[in-house]
């Protein structure tokens, strides 16, 4: 159990990992560049894991919906807009702000989608998101 | 006095509009996974995001920020967020369920963008946090935890 443990928190170090080093890159780049190279290198990593370990289109995978295969292009916005506000607000505020979005996003989305939940879970949460971000938000900038 | 607070309004919804689009992915790459392998769901999205950022920089050509060339180990971003996949999908599988693995994936995330900040670290600029971002992670974190473990049908 103490190694699942450690495997999902290390899954969150190595998110803020790859936020840094894209920001870095971007520092002397730029936030599209980074983002082209985070896609280039991943997708030769994740290519060789596949030649490694085999089944890569196991299944049915077109079958899926055409929309499904448009997460890429949604990824390369998301990567490049970390590293610009990694290098403008820092790694903590970008953190917590791109948690809060997808918070906030996923309970919309649940909504739209008729998925059930509890309301009043709901509503509490995303208050104190909110709540959270609005502290930060008038928080003094030091400089 | 009214253009200072404007650049940082932008950064925030920026970094808020990222996180939406986190929720997008989910989406997509989930859907892939339920039709395809976990490893594909990985490897479409790396994939057809490589081909828009091919066809990007040959049309934007954005400029460099820097003469000086970046360090080797700033182009392995994409390794790292490589090993996210793995790591998550090894411990989804286990007790901790995709509830679980959430709530400990953002404690790590939070976790290193701290030390990061305080420290400097890969040679980004070292900022301390300052009490009032404590307490507003704070409340983002019990948010999440309210939304992750109680929001849920149950």
């Amino acid at each position: 159990m103490i190694l699942f443990i450690a495997l999902a928190v290390s899954a969150g170090l190595l998110v803020g990992l790859s936020r840094q080093l894209n920001g870095r890159l971007a520092l002397s780049t730029s936030a599209m560049e980074s983002s082209f190279w985070n896609h280039i290198v991943g997708l030769t990593f994740v290519s060789f894991i596949a030649l490694f370990i085999g089944g890569l289109f196991e299944g049915a995978p077109l079958a899926a919906p055409w929309w499904a295969y448009l997460g890429g292009p949604i990824g390369f916005l998301f990567i490049a807009a970390g590293s610009w506000a990694i290098n403008r607000i820092g790694a903590a505020q970008t953190a917590m702000l791109i948690i809060a979005g997808q918070m906030i996003s996923g309970v919309l989305i649940d909504v739209a989608m008729g998925v059930a939940g509890n309301t009043v879970a709901r509503v509490l949460g995303v208050v104190l998101i909110l709540g959270g971000m609005w502290v930060t938000r008038t928080a003094k900038v030091k400089r | 006095m009214i253009q200072k607070p404007l650049p940082r309004f932008i950064h925030f919804f920026g970094a808020f509009g990222a996180g939406g689009l986190i929720s997008l992915m989910l989406l997509t790459n989930g859907t892939l996974a339920q039709f395809g392998s976990l490893l594909f769901s990985s490897w479409v999205p790396h994939f057809t995001g490589s081909i828009l950022a091919i066809v990007i920089l040959a049309v934007l050509r954005p400029v460099r920020a820097s003469r000086k060339r970046p360090p080797l180990w700033a182009y392995l971003g994409g390794v790292s967020g490589g090993l996210t996949v793995v790591a998550t999908s090894a411990a989804m599988n286990s007790a901790l369920a995709l509830s679980g693995t959430i709530a400990l994936g953002l404690a790590g995330q939070i976790l290193f963008s701290l030390v990061a900040d305080a420290r400097g670290l890969f040679g980004l600029p070292q900022r301390m946090p300052a009490w009032r971002d404590f307490a507003g992670l704070g409340l983002i974190i019990a948010g999440a935890l309210v939304l992750i473990f109680w929001g849920g049908a149950s």
